[in-house]
């Protein structure tokens, strides 16, 4: 008796945290089937009585999430494509052409960005956007996100790099390709498992940034997922049914990205916090 | 061997779109915040004065400012006394179990990959005064409701139980890594001798799992001195200032009341402060706990 209890002392602990994580979800979707407000206070833990799906029907119309989703998406992608070239560039240099010590130079400086706080340094950002003459556009957000993953992206791809067999790039001599040639039908393919784990860990980052968003975007039309969100809460506070349908709307999409991808998304994120 | 690999100017066609980046977005900020912070520019008129070190003088006996490094101190706090114990805890009975592992790993990082924004109007919802979970909860026990986010006495505390929500599994994964990572020899060698699980746990896990907490404990320091999107999102700052940490100060001050020299003070002693924090770590903390080889 005492050794199947301690068995399964580990289980219920983690049971119960499996629990706080997920409550919180499931409260949020048996409510935004819920008829309204009252229903809710009603009955919170329970199944709604009928399933009203109309709060999904008008939360789409009334906080133009596919608006929203679609600005992430494209930002998000394309911020992280721009930095992994730009990003893979640098790494290709430093660590594959035969410049030592100004390579080592350049790689110490890029270093010294992961020491830099970016939201303390978001104001002469703000400046250098308005100088820029872009605030208030997607370019706002799409420049500082491509230039904030740089250091994280340079520093994964270059480790990555350096370990490719130098004989790689003298075979290609052999074969009369250019650097260029070397850089992208050589070296490029060799670093796919780096470029995979630095698109995911940027990708995340641009989906959920909020702060740039929130301060250099105006406009609503421009908005971003997470920054729509919380301007359709402000706007219709008092209607947590609705409210929660659109919190489900934005959830869902990054949870089947995440369930699809989830071993090289937590690879990814805990390798970029520890280097970094 | 080979010129091509040797070409100065494709060299510099490779690194200069990144640098000429890092330059705009990390050095020359920088220099603008720490030129500013010593001015009394308001961000958008031509007038400019220097005035030295006022905007700093003036934070640093603000009692407001203080009240907001206080609220960055309890995000430190609960992270190093709350959730560092539950971190270590839960990674370790994870790593014990056989059954449901990887169902684990997958639940417990999930908040990870979500929106600060979007988790912060969940919660928002959660605290919620009249149809919030917690106060069903309460209700159910017959303990009177408490207005979470509108309390100053609770508002704190509810952010910090939100950003500890999204946070803990992060850690907990990394930590799991560690602990997966031990040589298993070791573990049954100390079986053997008839250590029992708890033994092990605390005389043979735990002292190598310590570099990995530390790396916990330093993410936490800097995730704490950098949080100002959950606090946006959940009070913006309120009841009263009472949720403000130093970031949400400084926008405060720079873009609502057009203070954008004193903004940049503020910011400047953010990193000031975020430096002195991990240097003192490290000497004080991190280097007695030394790694050990196995």
């Amino acid at each position: 008796m005492m050794r199947a209890l301690k068995k399964s002392i580990n289980h219920i602990v983690l049971m119960g945290y499996l629990l706080i994580i997920l409550f919180p979800f499931l409260f949020v979707v048996f409510s935004s089937f819920k008829l309204n407000n009252s229903e809710i206070a009603l009955s919170p833990f329970g199944l709604p009585e009928h399933f009203v799906w109309d709060n999904y029907v008008t939360a789409w119309v009334n906080a133009k999430i596919n608006v929203y989703f679609l600005n992430s998406l494209y930002i998000a992608v394309l911020s992280s494509c721009i930095t992994i070239l730009i990003g893979a560039m640098m790494s290709f240099a430093v660590t594959r052409m035969r410049f030592g010590k100004i390579s080592l130079l350049l790689f110490q400086l890029i270093l010294l960005g992961m020491l830099i706080p970016n939201t303390s340094l978001m104001l002469p950002i703000y400046l250098l956007m308005q100088k820029m003459n872009v605030l208030n556009t997607h370019l706002a957000l799409i420049i500082p996100y491509v230039a904030n993953a740089i250091p994280f992206t340079v520093i994964i791809m270059a480790q990555f790099m350096k370990a490719i067999p130098s004989e790689i790039e003298e075979a290609a001599v052999v074969d009369g390709l250019s650097v260029g040639g070397i850089f992208a039908k050589m070296v490029l393919p060799l670093t796919i498992p780096a470029i995979v784990t630095v698109f995911i860990v940027n990708f995340l980052g641009n989906w959920n940034e909020f702060l740039l968003s929130n301060y250099f975007i105006s406009n609503d039309e421009l908005r971003t997922l997470p920054t729509g969100m919380v301007q359709f809460r402000d706007a219709y506070q008092s209607n947590y049914a609705q409210m929660s349908a659109g919190i489900v709307y934005s959830v869902v999409p990054v949870m089947v990205i995440y369930a699809v991808l989830q071993k090289k998304i937590i690879e990814g994120v805990t390798a970029g916090s520890v280097k970094g | 061997m080979n010129k091509a690999m040797r070409n100065p100017y494709i060299y510099a066609l490779f690194v200069i779109p990144a640098l000429v980046l890092f330059v705009l977005f990390f050095i020359y900020p920088l220099i603008n915040a720490v030129y500013y912070s010593l001015t009394n520019w308001n961000g958008v008129s031509d007038h400019l004065k220097f005035w030295g070190f006022k905007n700093y003088t003036k934070a640093l006996t603000d009692d407001t400012f203080w009240n907001a490094v206080k609220n960055n101190g309890y995000f430190i706090l609960f992270s190093c006394f709350i959730q560092v114990p539950i971190i270590v805890i839960c990674s370790l009975m994870i790593a014990n179990v056989k059954r449901f592992k990887s169902l684990y790993k997958t639940a417990v990082f999930m908040p990870t990959v979500m929106s600060t924004a979007v988790i912060g109007i969940l919660w928002g919802f959660i605290y919620n005064y009249d149809v919030g979970l917690f106060n069903k909860i309460l209700g159910f026990f017959g303990v009177e409701a408490v207005d979470w986010l509108g309390d100053p006495k609770f508002a704190m505390l509810s952010i910090l139980i939100t950003n500890g929500w999204q946070w803990t599994g992060f850690y907990i994964i990394m930590v799991l890594a560690a602990i997966l990572s031990i040589p298993k020899d070791l573990d049954e060698a100390a079986e053997i001798d008839g250590a029992t699980g708890y033994q092990r746990a605390m005389k043979i896990t735990m002292p190598l799992i310590m570099p990995v907490v530390s790396v916990v404990i330093m993410l936490s320091i800097a995730g704490a001195m950098k949080a100002a999107d959950i606090i946006i999102v959940m009070t913006k700052g309120g009841p009263a200032g009472s949720t403000d940490v130093m970031a949400t100060y400084m926008i405060k001050y720079a873009i609502t009341n057009f203070k954008y020299g004193y903004g940049n003070a503020i910011s400047v002693i953010i990193f000031v402060f975020t430096m002195i924090l991990t240097v003192l770590y490290q000497v004080l903390i991190a280097r007695r706990s030394e790694r050990i080889e196995y």
